[in-house]
């Protein structure tokens, strides 16, 4: 993990203290809130339906155990004792006042955390793949990169006003856990043939009102020009991003406008003047390199008695094993999923008591190391297979076991109208009423992997988009109606979703889900999941058995 | 009839206009169903920067002998979260929380008067 | 003239404009004057030629770039910010001070807040005509708050990985 020196945590320091400032000055009537609005927006602040929300960045996804009991402790402390963890893998905090705001970014940097740029027109939290150093398929650490764009993103002196919001995804392994396709800067790790590093980067993905899935500007970066390159995308983004219509001011829209193929000569042009000066030096990379050195693992059998015994004696951990762990570079070890959607639960949501078993098992069992997915749930990335039986039962204890990961039940939702002040539907209850329609865990298994995803609005927050069901909140006459869409997809195989048929009333939701999971299931091919299934029969049948029972 | 909705600054707590004041409680709020006096009382809300954002009116409709938000969000601001029903205002019941959690009439999309949009 | 505040070795001083800004529908007064783009391309050789110290205002949506032939005979580069949130203002500077090499002041002028004090020094603003009435004092105190930086920009700062002396 990235250590804070003395340097990192000078500027936490200073900008909690500039925060404070002007939050004092706002409070005191010397900014207009026009003025400070972008300014706490900067600082993760949002204004929602019931209170502030902070939001407060988990940099690509990764914490360890101190970092997450402060968060915990900041949940009893200034909220109502949870958090909800975001589709960018940061938490957020619903229940927030600005007055308590200064002491809680102090509070946050006390342990090398922040909630810089977590909102607003600027560069947003770098994501990454939540295996990273833990799965054997990638090519290169991508938390190295983030931290590297973390840094130099961080209070960037000409791209903190741009015309809209920038994201930014890093994924380094054949399979993609962080939607790269879907941002506005996409980044595949990769090596040429001659093994040198280097990124494929992708511009102008995105969702919302006019989803894109990103255009590859160059097949090839060089590792060590990465910030260089990417200044050049965010100059031209920058000059000629449109800053008339809040709607069409993303990344996406100029890509769109100009075609891939413009845009990126434009870059290239941009690219060739601005030359080396701003690259990070060898020295700086090989250091930041060095703070994600593999954790220290012992050598160990691939195969565990213990583990074995327990999968045999106890079908619960077995179902778990299954569905909520995955396989790990090193003999011996595990990647292990935490599943934060329990049945009838709010999706993505943690208590304080929760976080705080999820720490203590991270410190005793895992390496002290913790990722949050930008599927709503945290990850053990580094765990014994001697010690799996004890961590499951430490999460089954705390309501974290549920063995859903990728099955119907893992669903991402926004938290929609219930909290949001951009939304017009709920999204939670929609969530809770398919999850607890689907809570038969042999019925999700059988269903296999199937991806709901689920926004309040068109803003898409619950990437909706690419979800293998989609399901859009709109407001039809002051009701909450759904559009569901189908077929898309937020991994390599990025796909938005094709919209299924007229908007459905919210009691039709969860009944709707089965009725296609039934398509589903009666037309299957072997091998096939939902999305597969989909994508070889097109939308009709699915459209007829949904829409056929209107009658 | 109308009723004029805010944030509180410090804190973000949905608030409510009543004759000067602003109040917490949906069923304390001031109601209007004199539009020249509602729009007044909006300017003077709306200059009170240093103490609320967000101010704006919103329409009212009559169940049962109450008056709550004609639309479903301004409803939620008044109540709480659905999901969690030990948090928000909705915790402390009483008649005008039951009709505000039971109304179901129909709700215009925002209920904001003018329909001005929001960011 | 409108109040200035200079900046100059990270300290910052009220002084005059010395430039009087003539709108494109106004007669040229005597003396130095602030013109936009498109009236320093048609008058600028004139009014040059008469003695004077030329400025160019630059609108957030027009190129730096058209100026850059002219930049050695250009006083003063006043560059606009309608909104404070439009950030174009920000690379033109970033490109006057670190690709181009203009030696001339760089203005400020709009809707400049002492809040985004720090940006634009670092950018390479070196005058201000701030929009909020923020004094020098409070200007310094702003661009001052950060003792640290994490990237390359034209005011050469060391970014922090310099600073440990990589």
């Amino acid at each position: 993990m990235y250590r804070y020196d003395t340097l990192d945590k000078e500027f936490l320091a200073d900008r909690t203290a500039e925060f404070r400032e002007q939050t004092a000055r706002r409070l005191a009537g010397e900014i207009t809130e026009d003025q400070f609005k972008p300014i706490r927006l900067m600082n993760g602040l949002y204004l929602q339906l019931h209170a502030y929300m902070l939001r407060v960045a988990i940099p690509y996804g990764s914490l360890d155990s101190r970092q997450l009991r402060k968060l915990a402790w900041i949940a009893r402390t200034y909220d109502k004792g949870y958090g909800h963890f975001t589709t960018r893998t940061n938490l957020q905090f619903h229940w927030i006042k600005l007055a308590d705001t200064p002491d809680i970014l102090d509070a946050l940097a006390s342990v090398d955390m922040h909630a810089i740029q977590t909102s607003g027109n600027c560069i947003r939290n770098v994501t990454a793949d939540p295996f990273a150093g833990a799965t054997a398929e990638e090519i290169d650490d991508p938390r190295v990169w983030s931290e590297a764009m973390r840094q130099w993103s961080s209070l960037h002196p000409e791209f903190s006003f741009l015309p809209r919001k920038f994201k930014i995804a890093v994924t380094a392994a054949p399979q993609d856990r962080t939607a790269a396709k879907v941002h506005d800067i996409g980044l595949v790790i990769k090596r040429a043939r001659d093994g040198a590093l280097g990124f494929e980067v992708m511009v102008g993905g995105g969702l919302g009102r006019t989803p894109y899935i990103g255009s590859t500007i160059r097949e090839f970066l060089p590792a060590s020009r990465l910030v260089s390159y990417l200044e050049a995308i965010l100059r031209v983004y920058n000059r000629h991003g449109r800053r008339d219509n809040i709607y069409k001011a993303r990344i996406k829209i100029l890509v769109a406008a100009l075609g891939a193929e413009e845009f990126a000569r434009q870059v290239e042009e941009e690219w060739e003047k601005i030359g080396t000066a701003s690259d990070l030096p060898d020295t700086e990379l090989a250091r930041i390199r060095a703070a994600f050195a593999p954790a220290v693992f012992e050598t160990l059998p691939a195969r565990s008695e213990a583990f074995e015994v327990a999968k045999a004696s106890n079908p619960a951990f077995a179902r778990f094993v299954r569905n909520n762990v995955k396989p790990h570079k090193k003999a011996g070890y595990a990647i292990v999923e935490v599943s934060l959607k329990a049945i009838g639960e709010t999706p993505g949501d943690a208590s304080a008591d929760q976080m705080e078993v999820v720490a203590d098992l991270a410190e005793r069992y895992g390496q002290d190391d913790i990722r949050v997915t930008h599927e709503q749930n945290l990850v053990l990335p580094h765990v014994k297979l001697d010690d799996l039986a004890t961590v499951h039962a430490g999460l089954a204890a705390a309501g974290l076991a549920t063995p859903n990961i990728n099955l119907i039940s893992d669903i991402i939702a926004c938290p929609g109208l219930d909290y949001c002040a951009l939304a017009n539907a709920r999204a939670i209850p929609v969530a809770q009423h398919i999850a607890e329609k689907f809570a038969d865990q042999d019925r999700a298994e059988t269903i296999g992997e199937l991806k709901i995803k689920i926004s309040g609005c068109i803003n898409a927050c619950g990437h909706h988009h690419v979800g293998h069901i989609g399901i859009l909140g709109v407001d039809k006459k002051g009701e909450e109606f759904y559009q569901l869409t189908l077929g898309g997809s937020g991994a390599e195989d990025a796909a938005v979703g094709q919209i299924l048929g007229p908007a459905l009333p919210a009691n039709r939701v969860a009944e709707s889900v089965d009725t296609l999971v039934e398509v589903y299931l009666r037309e299957r091919g072997e091998g096939e999941r939902f999305l597969d299934t989909f994508r070889r029969l097109g939308v009709a049948p699915f459209k007829e058995a949904v829409y056929a029972e209107a009658h | 009839m109308k009723a004029l909705i805010a944030n509180r600054l410090t804190d973000g707590e949905v608030v409510f206009w009543n004759d000067g004041a602003w109040v917490e409680r949906f069923a304390d709020a001031q109601l209007f169903d004199d539009d020249a006096q509602a729009q007044a009382v909006e300017a003077q809300g709306q200059a009170q920067s240093t103490l609320v954002v967000d101010v704006y009116l919103i329409d009212l409709v009559e169940a049962d002998g109450i008056w709550t938000p004609l639309s479903y969000r301004e409803r939620l601001k008044a109540l709480g979260p659905t999901n969690r029903l030990d948090h928000g205002k909705q915790v402390e019941g009483g008649a005008v929380v039951d009709a505000l959690s039971h109304a179901h009439t129909s709700a215009r999309s925002t209920g904001r008067v003018n329909l001005i949009k929001r960011k | 003239m409108p109040k200035l505040i200079r900046w100059r070795d990270g300290d910052a001083v009220l002084d005059d404009s010395a430039f009087t800004a003539v709108a494109d529908e106004d007669d040229v007064p005597a003396g130095d004057v602030i013109i936009s783009l498109s009236r320093f391309q048609s008058e600028g050789e004139r009014l040059l030629s008469e003695g004077r110290a030329v400025g160019v205002r630059l609108e957030a949506s027009e190129n730096v770039e058209d100026l850059v032939y002219d930049l050695p005979r250009i006083a003063v580069v006043a560059v606009a910010f309608p909104k404070f949130r439009d950030g174009r203002g920000y690379t033109t500077a970033d490109l006057l001070r670190a690709r181009y090499g203009y030696r001339g002041e760089v203005r400020a002028v709009g809707d400049v807040l002492r809040e985004q004090a720090g940006f634009m020094v670092r950018v390479g603003f070196d005058a201000f005509e701030p929009a909020d009435g923020a004094t020098p004092e409070q200007w310094r105190h702003a661009a001052n708050r950060h003792r640290h930086v994490y990237q390359r920009a034209a005011d050469g700062r060391a970014p922090a990985f310099a600073e440990r002396g990589e």
